[in-house]
Order: structure tokens, then C-alpha cells, then sequence
């Protein structure tokens, strides 16, 4: 692509680690995911570089130094990139032969969600359009976080200029050093929304003594453990906290939770379990504020929350989906597979066989029927 | 039968199918188990005498099937048909097509209908009365906005889960456009559906190891009764491992639910008092499906792999049916005042 400016919608993505572009930004995840974020041991598609590495160590056992199908320079898995997200400013630079890095619109498009999230660390799900796949926590670990707060990324590319609103107050950043990938934008009431619409697990509880978050606990947890999910029983508790309490700008909680994972639908979290509010509890965007890369507090939830218990933070667990697939079911999948083929031109032959075995069965039949 | 106490997962059941099960159900007058499976075969048990009844093969995999009455029932395949299979005279024939795999089929008692679901985007409604041939019992078409994944009756409400976690809720006396078009509250692509058996609301299960407990009432009341949570997860080695929750069935009387995932284990939840009420010993691989009996004494389980991690060796596919104690499922009092009146 020869003359890059920053025209939105129209310019193509490209990918970080061997340069190839694409239509969509849907496109080019699930082509990073194929390519660079896949296991070599069992293909598990993880969704970073990094993430990946972390799962060939930890069930595999091996260690992973490179990035694979990556060009020379670009192998690095400790630099997070998901999607057009995390490229180093000179590298995107260089790509399109001309630095640019005011245009807000990018910024914002990213920016929108987030500011609905009331900043914190997004994992760029949030309105990215993306595609149903789920932010796996694997990412949020090594998001470097806007330090302390929200400063929008500068992002040379128009991405995503669709964003209707997109946030001006971007005072424009534009020498971000590192992009931060969360470019949250002056939140003001950053309501984190929920991330999930899932209510704190309350069950896996034992039965007695759980009355506690019996009623509306809307907190949810994340969808992406990225939170100290592992101990969920007790977390609940301080989940449970009276989310009500948070009439944040709820409307910010629904975006956020439209981030998630692909479908933008967010909304219908909003109406999860909490009682009256439309808030979500701000648990959730700790979540994914806090991440696991946050160092601490620098990257730490949005002022908000001011009821909910940090464990958020320490993003600890890696959540491991055994089925990750979301364009096909496992029905589906399994269907494709050579033995299972049933193709139209066998239909006829099928009725045979079916007639066919079904005089077998008939006979077989016969003597053990009662009727 | 043996003298023998039944084993922790219940009795196997015999000539089971010869490769995975996609579903099974028990019937509504008797404890006959009807068993669909990748094996092509429809296949009909008696689950108290341990004995194959009866058994018709398909043109390709069956994904599910239901009873009509205790003589016969229909089937939903991967070859495209819905067939309908009496039971006395191991007959079937064809009650209709799809242009695609059907995924989901029910039988309204209400409306004398059978509906089917299918990857081909859309529901289709038959009427089994009429003489087999597709072009005599359809009685309707219903686009949907994606692939049918699963759906549940109850009354005359169905629900319709999709691929792209869409919902539709329908009225089957007014099909002509749904009574609600949600969205899973779930994140994660929709497992499945299942009605409670009050008619109030549904369960919804996701890939991500989460349940969530939706009402038809779309008033602020109603909807703060909804929630979500979390299970079939395994915590080890620092990482969270979520399976997909395969399956739901709720127990006819006391209105709680089991559920049973890739993790092999079934969990039997209060969803009023939200709360686990049990947990099974673990099943050798991923539970596939799950029926109660009409009197909710008995619990089918199939445990069957899945595929959810491709194509691999794996336990061998089987049927248990286990006796059920009241202390698995019924309900505990209430420990606090049900928000939601």
C-alpha cells in the first residue's frame, strides 16, 4: 500500500508479524490467531503471541522463543500485539512511509468503548468490531496499560473511524511512546461495565450457607477470568457487594461488555441481575482494566469502583477454553470430518442401505418384541 | 437384576449405540429411552429392563429425536430428514427435508406439531397427521437469523438458540414472527436451551462453562430475576480449564435442574435458592446428554465424547441411567426471601 493516510474505514490492516494485509480487522485476528497464536503441539489457537507461549510452557513444557510464520525482527512473543493493536509506532510508520499520528478518529474508535468502560484496560475487544472471538485473558496480562490512566493511543491508522462518538476531549496524545492498548478516554464515570452478565458463581457454592449473594448479585464476574476467578466461591463475596450502589453511567457498561467477546450485543448484560441498575457491577471492568499486566494500581480500575474488593486485579489465572470455536459448534465440526459425510448423491444409496437395514434390524427384531 | 447395589454412575445400559450420542429422551408415559447418536441409528430402550426395543438407521448421523406418543416418535439427521419412526412395526418414513443438517426437533402436545431446526437458518413446522411426502405436512417455514444450535417447549412457547448467540422466543400459535428476538446474555456461542418446566423462563448454557436462567417477563420485574453463573470448571496449575455445559434437563417435579459438561461430571442446581445441590461421580468422558424420567426418578446420562477436542481416542460411548434420591434434587427451604417475588 503505497500512500497511507489516514482515511478510516477504507485502509487495509495489516498484520504485525509477517505483513500481510487485510480487508477487516476480523480477518486479520483470525489470521493471527491461525498463524502466529496457534500451539505447534495440539493447534490450540490462543489469543496472543505471548499467550501462546505461556500455554506451550505450561502444557507442553517446552519454551517458545519465536513467533512462528513471523518475518525476521517481528518474532518476538513479549511485544503484545492483537490485531492492529499494540504495533510500535515506528514500525507502523515505516509500514505506511509516513508518520501520523494525530487523527483522533482512531483513537477514538478505540476510545468509545473503552470510555464507556470508563477507561481501564480493554483488551481492544471493546469495540472492535471483532468477531466473536473472546478476548482471552491471555491477552490482558501483558497489556502494558495505559500507566495510571487512560491515555488514548495515538494511533496513526484511521481504524475504526466508524465510531459515531468518537470522543474529541482525545487531547491528542500523539507522542505516546508505547501504545497503550487501552486507550480509555476521559471517562468520567468510568463505569466499568460489567463485563460479564454472569452473576459470580454463586453456585459451585456448597449448597448451605451461601444466602448471601442469594439475591440480585449482579456481579458478574468477567467473562475472562481474568480476574482471580480460581477462587470463585469467596470472591463472590466481595462481588457481591451491593452493586446497586453503582449508578454509574450504566450505559457505559453495556459497551463494555459488548468488547467481550464478539457480538456487540452487549446490552442485554445491562439487565442482568442487578436489581434496579442498570449498572454493572464494576467488578467486571476491573477485570479487564486491571488485567494481568497491570503492575498494580498504575493501571488499576477506574477510580469507581469504589465497592469493589481490587482482587480483580492480579489477573492470575490463564483461562484455558476447552472449545474456542465460536463460528462452529461442535456438532458441526465433528459432522465435517471425513467418516461423518453424507453427501446428496448418497442420499438415494442411503435410503437403500436404511431399507436394507432396517429389514435386518426387522428380523433381528423380532424375537425380542414384546408387541 | 443384580443384587448388587447399582454402581456410583448408574446402570449401563446394553447395546448401546456404536459410536457417540447425540441426544436422548425419556418418554412421557413410560420409562422407554429414545437415543439418537452419530451411529446413524434412532435406537428405542426400556431403561427399567435394560433392553433394546428397537432400532432404525439413518442416512447419516442423527442429532436428535423425540417421542410422540409411546408407539412411535420422530428424528432429526444429518442426512437432511425428519423422520418419523413407529415404534410396534419398526417402521419410519419421511416426513420432510431441510437443506441443511437438522440439528433440533420437538412435538408440541399443544399444537400436534413437530418443529425442526436446522443449520439451513430456519425452523420448519409438520404436521404428522398428514401422509408423509414433504410437500403434504409442512406447515410452515421460519427463517432464523443463523444456524439452530438448540431448542426447548414448553406450553406453547419454543425457544430457538442459534450460532451467533441469538434467541428467539415463539408463540406457536402465532408463528409468523417471534414473540422475542434476544441475545444470549452469555458471552460465549449457546450450548444449550431448556424451558423451565413452570414456563417462566429458560436456561441457557454456553461453551464457557456458564449458565444463565432467563425469564420470558420482560418487565423490570421480571428481568431482575436473571442471573448467570459459572461451573463444569476446573481449576489447576494456575489456569482456569471451562468446558462447554452440554446439557441441561430439569426434573419434573421439583422444577431443578441437572446440568453436564465436557468435564464429565453432571450437577444438579436449586435454581430459586441458586445453589449446586449435588454433584455425580465424574462420567468417563464428556456428558453428552441428559433425561429424567417422568416421574423424576430416574436420571439417563449419556456419556459420550464429543469432539470437543477433535477427533481422538477416547472412553467408549455409553448410556447410564442411575436411580435418582431426593436429596440430589429436591430443593432445600429457602434461606432468604426470593427476591424476585
Amino acid at each position: 500500500m503505497g500512500k497511507k493516510k489516514k482515511r478510516g474505514a477504507v485502509d487495509k490492516v495489516w498484520c504485525y508479524y509477517c505483513d500481510r494485509e487485510f480487508e477487516d480487522e476480523k480477518i486479520l485476528v483470525q489470521h493471527q490467531k491461525a498463524k502466529h497464536f496457534k500451539c505447534h503441539v495440539c493447534h490450540k489457537k490462543l489469543s496472543t503471541a505471548g499467550g501462546m507461549a505461556i500455554h506451550v510452557l505450561q502444557v507442553h513444557k517446552e519454551q517458545v522463543t519465536k513467533v512462528p510464520n513471523a518475518k525476521a525482527g517481528r518474532e518476538s512473543t513479549e511485544i503484545e500485539i492483537y490485531g492492529m493493536q499494540g504495533i510500535p509506532a515506528d514500525v507502523l510508520a515505516s509500514h505506511y512511509g509516513e508518520e501520523d499520528d494525530e487523527n483522533p478518529s482512531k483513537a477514538a474508535k478505540i476510545d468509545l468503548p473503552l470510555s464507556q468502560i470508563g477507561g481501564g484496560v480493554i483488551p481492544r475487544s471493546l469495540g472492535v468490531g471483532y468477531p466473536p472471538q473472546p478476548l482471552p485473558p491471555h491477552y490482558n496480562p501483558r497489556i502494558p496499560g495505559p500507566p495510571g490512566g487512560w491515555q488514548i493511543p495515538p494511533r496513526p491508522q484511521p481504524w475504526y473511524p466508524q465510531h459515531p462518538t468518537v470522543p474529541v476531549p482525545l487531547p491528542g496524545q500523539a507522542g505516546l511512546p508505547q501504545q497503550p492498548l487501552f486507550p480509555v478516554h476521559n471517562i468520567q464515570s468510568p463505569v466499568p461495565s460489567t463485563a460479564t452478565p454472569g452473576l459470580q458463581p454463586i453456585l459451585p457454592i456448597t449448597p448451605p450457607g451461601m444466602p448471601a449473594t442469594a439475591p440480585p448479585v449482579p456481579v458478574s464476574q468477567p467473562l475472562f477470568p481474568v480476574v482471580p476467578n480460581s477462587n470463585i466461591p469467596p470472591q463472590s463475596s466481595p462481588f457481591s457487594a451491593p452493586i446497586p450502589s453503582m449508578s454509574l453511567p450504566l450505559s457505559s457498561s453495556s459497551e463494555i461488555k459488548s468488547a467481550e467477546p464478539l457480538f456487540g450485543g452487549t446490552l442485554a448484560t445491562n439487565h442482568y441481575g442487578i436489581p434496579g441498575t442498570p449498572a454493572i457491577p464494576i467488578a467486571n471492568s476491573h477485570s479487564y482494566a486491571s488485567g494481568p499486566n497491570t503492575g498494580g494500581p498504575s493501571i488499576g480500575p477506574p477510580p469507581v469502583i469504589a465497592n469493589k474488593a481490587p482482587a480483580t486485579q492480579p489477573a492470575t489465572n490463564e483461562v484455558y477454553l476447552v472449545w474456542d470455536d465460536e463460528a462452529m459448534s461442535m456438532e458441526e465440526r465433528r459432522l465435517s470430518l471425513l467418516k461423518y459425510q453424507v453427501h446428496d448423491e448418497n442420499s438415494q444409496m442411503s435410503s437403500i442401505d436404511a431399507a436394507i437395514d432396517r429389514r435386518i434390524s426387522e428380523s433381528r427384531l423380532a424375537g425380542r418384541m414384546a408387541f | 437384576m443384580a443384587s448388587a447395589p447399582p454402581p456410583s454412575t448408574g446402570r449401563e445400559l446394553l447395546s448401546p449405540p456404536t459410536d457417540g450420542i447425540s441426544n436422548l429422551r425419556f418418554s412421557n408415559h413410560s420409562d422407554h429411552l429414545l437415543v439418537s447418536s452419530w451411529d446413524k441409528s434412532v435406537r428405542l430402550y426400556d431403561a427399567t429392563a435394560n433392553a433394546l426395543r428397537g432400532e432404525f438407521m439413518h442416512g447419516g448421523a442423527v442429532l436428535d429425536c423425540c417421542f410422540h406418543d409411546d408407539t412411535s416418535g420422530f428424528s432429526a439427521s444429518a442426512d437432511h430428514t425428519v423422520r418419523r419412526l413407529v415404534f410396534n412395526y419398526n417402521r419410519e418414513d419421511v416426513l420432510g427435508r431441510h437443506d441443511g443438517p437438522v440439528r433440533c426437533i420437538e412435538y408440541s402436545y399443544a399444537t400436534g406439531q413437530v418443529i425442526t431446526g436446522s443449520w439451513d437458518k430456519t425452523l420448519k413446522c409438520w404436521d404428522p397427521r398428514s401422509s408423509s411426502g414433504q410437500d403434504r405436512s409442512l406447515v410452515g417455514t421460519y427463517t432464523q437469523p443463523e444456524r439452530v444450535y438448540s431448542m426447548s417447549l414448553v406450553g406453547n412457547r419454543l425457544v430457538v438458540a442459534t450460532a451467533g448467540r441469538h434467541v428467539n422466543v415463539y408463540d406457536l400459535r402465532n408463528m409468523s414472527q417471534p414473540e422475542q428476538r434476544r441475545e444470549s446474555s452469555l458471552k460465549y456461542q449457546t450450548r444449550c436451551v431448556r424451558c423451565y418446566p413452570n414456563g417462566t423462563g429458560y436456561a441457557l448454557s454456553s461453551v464457557e462453562g456458564r449458565v444463565a436462567m432467563e425469564f420470558f417477563d420482560l418487565s423490570e420485574t421480571g428481568q431482575s430475576k436473571k442471573y448467570a453463573f459459572k461451573c463444569h470448571r476446573k481449576s489447576e496449575a494456575g489456569r482456569d480449564i471451562v468446558y462447554p455445559v452440554n446439557a441441561i434437563a430439569f426434573h419434573p417435579i421439583y422444577g431443578t435442574f441437572a446440568t453436564g459438561g465436557c468435564d464429565g461430571y453432571v450437577n444438579v442446581w436449586d435454581g430459586n435458592n441458586k445453589k449446586r445441590l449435588y454433584q455425580y461421580t465424574k462420567y468417563p468422558t464428556s456428558i453428552a446428554a441428559l433425561s429424567f424420567s417422568r416421574d423424576g426418578r430416574l436420571l439417563a446420562v449419556a456419556s459420550s465424547y464429543t469432539y470437543e477436542e477433535g477427533d481422538k481416542t477416547h472412553e467408549p460411548d455409553a448410556i447410564f441411567v442411575r436411580s435418582v434420591n431426593e436429596v440430589e434434587v429436591k430443593p432445600k427451604p429457602k434461606m432468604l426471601p426470593n427476591p424476585a417475588s
